[in-house]
């Protein structure tokens, strides 16, 4: 299966506008089940069109392997239906005047497949998504899983090399989300396909991806595979888009010394070579906890808060802690045998710190320096 | 103090975090920082930074543009259009002011010239209080007359019919809308039957048969063409009307009831400001009907010589005044304009009004009590007036010898099937006469290539719009097919007359032929054909095209398999109500069909021009009788309420 790759790509509504997508470089490897991933409006779904060819450049460039499929600069554009790829819409978007058997063949009846070849495929796709028993049902008949399942049997029909996915579970309810995520993922294995794949929903991303493209405002913020993209995320977009509850972030740019943004900016002293250039600090309310003054783990960042708030969430329960100023939030797994209005102190590890600097890039010198009086374990 | 989860982590983790020790720190970029590292930074150097030259963006996007059909077809369309409608209304608008054929001695100049003697005449000489503003207080009186009536009948019985329990509410919201159905002059021909007096010549009316003589003003002119507008918009009010109304929340209402509002203050205070919007949308477009309404003034305000604006504008026609004709239509098309202006003012300010809750719509009937028979009754009354009167006294005008003497040897059907008739020219029945069958064919031909055409043309007006990379084509395609809309039939039909009557470069004089006709009432259908197909590609959205496109269907293969296939209920729609507002048309037609053109609209009122009373009625009982038909069919095909089809 082919790569794809963006180069430099843009791509602009209007001459005045904003960029839909601007400098978009990105690989999309072989095999890889790759996720788009941003708030609506940042050009994720822009990019896949133009992957797909129905979106045209404004400028740069898409390479399928050493194919190069559309190029303002070399005047090249292949449309989408010579492009062989499979997509997947938001809408599903099947046929409404054929059946589920027409909806999955239309796309080897064109490529003039061979009768029993033909049936034979279907009926493997067909069985495949467990739909082959609504064949001659019409798309209106089916539930809103049902459709997604034919939408995805009729792209996988023509077994694609690339299946493109624009926010297919978006229209699902919760419990057969659940289902579909599963069933990609055995899609992936079973077909051996590249998937890309566009969601704003930063669980589907985490859970299904192989890698994990991070848009915003049209631009790319971070590539990495889940975990890259939640242990270090880039800046203070990433980092602040994904996790729920949200990281907890410290605004270390005013001037004032005291409180909770006087303490971290003492103790991120230690770590860095001056405070300037430090903009804010990001900790994940996981890797918060709470302690008795004299049980702080030493070299950890820690303050006193009182816990204003317990929210249950089943199963994991969301503190709210009031720092001096600025409240915080933790989540912990086990039941906090905790009052509310309970003084405390929470503290964090140096290595859970996330730390921004002014233009909100991760400080690479703080994690360094952390990472060098780390002892190894 | 003891915490549970104090100090360590807590056992069940869900995600094992990677340790960055271990991880050796993979990849992780930065990307606005100096290290940050590119995919392909190798190849980085290929692409140069600079923006791509005007060339290279020009000859993408022509390369996109020409990939596919749709932006030639637009343009073709565009072109089209240009010529069917901006054209010859352009050629009125300069016949206005230059001198016409057949007038340079009159005026002492050359033909073509130009010249302001004809704005002049209409508006400023003596004679323009004859040709301009008699007719045009006329037309307002009249308008605001019929507006006035129809609101004060049509608004409660729209409320009776959308929100109360009164009897047959189902069966009246459907029976109140006929009169809408029927060609306006249908009433005008009833009225005649039933008050003509001694003014004009031929069979009396029937209160003069039965010896009483009805006044002018009962017979003729302004107060029964006022009536018979009135009754013929009613359905308007109740449509429009009756639409907001089921819309309107009745939490809205039941909050106001919860702080305490009486009845009548909820109906005041907060119905009546929230309806206002969609009350004055009705009117204002009553007004735009009324101002381009032909038959009814021509039928009933002739024989006093009470003039509105389109008589008059059809008299200049008949008497060859084409240039005083431009500028009357002129006249209209600017008060049409200005109109719909206000409408679409109105529109917009009814949006600000969210009174449509999504979910949370409930539509509570009002109880009327003892009211209940008073208010079925008040109902039953407007339907007999409205419906049952006229196509009555329609009915047995065509079946009686004598007007208005119900005796049973009176009672003939000669009228119908009859042969060697006892009269000038029209010697037979009316269904065994050949003129009306080669009008009826004339009809069904010309009106149905028209809307066959439009239809189609409009679902491509629709697609081109969704589907072109070239957005200006899109908005000039919408733009100029929803110009005669604003252009009342009678003036768009003087537009026509004044670019086709003569020869013009290769186009053969058009005026005469069914050629004409058909294209007029074309371009005179695109406002409703390409809103028809614009909302239906719209609805369709991109995304079921676009599938099969992913799949690898071409242009062609996907216009057969999936486009069109998906679009034929409404493009069978789109066809079929062009079609019966066609059929029941007289303004666009009255000035540019002659006798050997005839359509059945035409073919009446030449008789009723002839006073053939019997065969006129008869002739627009058919047509009534088909255009209710094909409503009811229209309804059953595509599963629809009438009111989408309010437009024609």
């Amino acid at each position: 299966m082919p790569t794809i790759t963006l180069r430099d790509a843009q791509k602009s509504y209007g001459t005045n506008a904003a960029n839909a997508v601007s400098n978009l470089d990105l690989e999309i490897g072989d095999g890889e089940f790759m996720c788009l991933l941003g708030p609506s409006g940042c050009g994720k779904t822009t990019t896949l069109r133009m992957i797909a060819g129905l979106e045209n450049l404004s400028d740069g460039e898409i390479r399928i392997g050493e194919r190069v499929v559309d190029s303002v600069r070399q005047g090249v554009f292949v449309p989408p239906e010579k492009r062989e790829m499979g997509l997947v819409f938001q809408s599903y978007a099947l046929w409404p005047h054929l059946t589920i058997e027409h909806n999955t063949d239309f796309g080897l009846r064109l490529r003039k497949v061979p009768k029993a070849e033909r049936e034979a495929q279907v009926e493997r796709v067909m069985r495949a998504l467990d739909i082959e028993k609504y064949r001659h049902r019409y798309p209106s008949q089916l539930s809103g899983g049902q459709q997604q399942r034919v939408a995805l049997a009729r792209m996988l029909a023509v077994n694609p090399g690339i299946l493109l996915l624009d926010e297919p579970l978006s229209n699902l309810d919760a419990r057969l989300r659940l289902e579909m995520r599963a069933e990609l993922k055995r899609i992936h294995r079973e077909f051996n396909t590249t998937i890309v794949f566009v969601t704003h929903d930063q669980w589907e991303a985490m859970t299904l991806a192989t890698k994990i493209a991070v848009m915003n405002e049209g631009s790319l913020q971070q590539l990495g595979t889940p975990n890259e993209i939640y242990d270090l995320p880039a800046n203070r977009f990433v980092a602040e888009f994904v996790g729920s509850p949200p990281i907890n972030i410290l605004g270390l740019n005013g001037p004032d010394g005291s409180g909770l943004a006087g303490a971290a900016r003492q103790y991120l002293a230690r770590w860095h070579s001056g405070p300037e250039g430090i903009g804010s600090l990001g900790i994940r309310p996981e890797a918060l906890h709470l302690a008795r003054s004299d049980e702080i783990p030493e070299g950890s960042f820690s303050g006193p808060v009182e816990v204003t708030g317990i929210l249950p969430t089943g199963g994991s329960w969301i503190l709210e802690l009031a720092g001096e100023g600025d409240p915080l939030f933790m989540t912990m797994h086990e039941a906090p045998e905790i009052d509310l209005g309970t003084k405390a102190h929470f503290w964090a590890k140096p290595e859970a710190l996330h730390v921004f600097d002014t233009k909100g890039q991760r400080s690479t010198a703080f994690d360094r320096n952390v990472r060098r009086s780390t002892p190894t374990q | 103090m003891v915490f549970s989860g104090k100090g360590t982590r807590p056992q069940g983790r869900r995600r094992a975090r990677v340790s960055p020790e271990t991880q050796g720190w993979p990849d992780m970029r930065p990307l606005s920082s100096p290290t940050r590292d590119v995919p392909f930074a190798g190849e980085r150097g290929a692409i140069a930074p600079s923006p791509p030259t005007t060339f290279q963006r020009l000859r993408y996007r022509l390369k996109i543009s020409l990939r596919e059909p749709t932006t030639v077809i637009g343009i073709v369309t565009a072109l089209l259009f240009a010529y069917l409608i901006v054209v010859p209304i352009v050629s009125m608008l300069t016949d206005a002011v230059h001198v016409q054929f057949g007038d340079e001695r009159r005026i002492g100049r050359p033909f073509g010239e130009l010249t302001l003697y004809y704005l002049n005449r209409a508006f400023l000489a003596p004679i323009s209080t004859a040709l301009f503003w008699t007719p045009l207080l006329n037309t307002l009186s009249v308008a605001f007359g019929a507006i006035l009536l129809s609101f004060l009948v049509g608004a409660p019985l729209a409320w009776l019919v959308s929100r109360t329990d009164m009897f047959g509410r189902k069966w009246f919201a459907t029976a109140l809308i006929v009169p809408y159905m029927l060609p306006a002059w249908t009433f005008a021909l009833a009225w005649t039957t039933l008050f003509k007096n001694r003014t004009v010549g031929g069979q009396p009316g029937w209160i003069e048969a039965l010896g009483f003589t009805p006044p002018d003003w009962l017979a003729y002119g302004r107060v029964p063409i006022t009536v018979v507008l009135a009754l013929h918009y009613t359905p308007f009010i109740i449509l429009l009307f009756g639409t907001a109304l089921r819309r309107f929340d009745s939490q809205l209402e039941d909050s106001a009831r919860i702080l305490g509002a009486r009845q009548y203050q909820v109906a005041w205070r907060i119905i009546l400001p929230l309806m206002r919007p969609a009350l004055l949308s009705a009117m204002v477009l009553i007004f735009a009907k009324c101002l381009g309404e032909f038959g009814v003034p021509y039928v009933l305000g002739l024989p006093v010589k009470f003039e509105v604006l389109s008589t008059s504008l059809f008299r200049s026609i008949s008497s060859r005044q084409s240039g005083v004709a431009a500028v009357l239509a002129g006249a209209i098309m600017l008060i049409g304009i200005i109109t719909l202006l206000i409408d679409a003012r109105l529109v917009k300010e009814a949006r600000r009004f969210v009174t449509v809750g999504s979910k949370g719509t409930m539509n509570r009937l009002t109880r009327l009590g003892r009211m209940r028979i008073l208010a079925t009754l008040f109902a039953a009354t407007v339907f007999m007036l409205s419906v049952g009167l006229p196509l009555l006294t329609l009915f047995l005008s065509t079946v009686m010898e004598v007007p208005g003497r119900f005796a049973l040897d009176n009672f003939t059907l000669n009228y119908w099937i009859g042969r060697d008739l006892d009269s000038v020219a029209l010697r037979t029945g009316i269904l065994l006469s050949p003129d009306l069958w080669s009008a009826a064919w004339n009809t069904l031909w010309i009106v149905g290539l028209a809307s066959i055409t439009s239809g189609l043309l409009g679902l491509l007006v629709g697609y081109v719009t969704v589907r072109t990379p070239f957005r200006p084509l899109a908005t000039f395609l919408r733009q100029v097919t929803f110009l005669p809309y604003l252009v009342p039939g009678i003036a768009f039909a003087t537009a026509y007359l004044s670019l086709f009557a003569v020869q013009r470069g290769p186009v053969p004089a058009l005026y005469g032929t069914s050629a004409i006709l058909m294209l007029a009432l074309m371009a005179d259908q695109m406002p409703y054909a390409s809103r028809a197909g614009v909302s239906a590609m719209m609805q369709l959205g991109k995304d079921p095209e676009e599938a099969a496109q992913v799949a690898g269907a071409g242009w062609f293969r996907r216009m057969l398999s999936i486009v069109i296939p998906i679009q034929k209920g409404s493009l069978v729609t789109g066809i079929l109500l062009p079609f019966i507002s066609g059929i029941k048309g007289l303004s666009l037609f009255v000035v540019l069909a002659v006798p050997s053109t005839d359509v059945l609209t035409t073919f009446s009122m030449r008789l009723v021009d002839y006073h053939y009373t019997q065969a006129a009625n008869a002739v627009v009982l058919i047509v009534a009788g088909i255009a209710y038909a094909g409503t009811l069919a229209a309804q059953k095909l595509t599963r629809t309420n009438i009111a989408e089809g309010l437009g024609g």
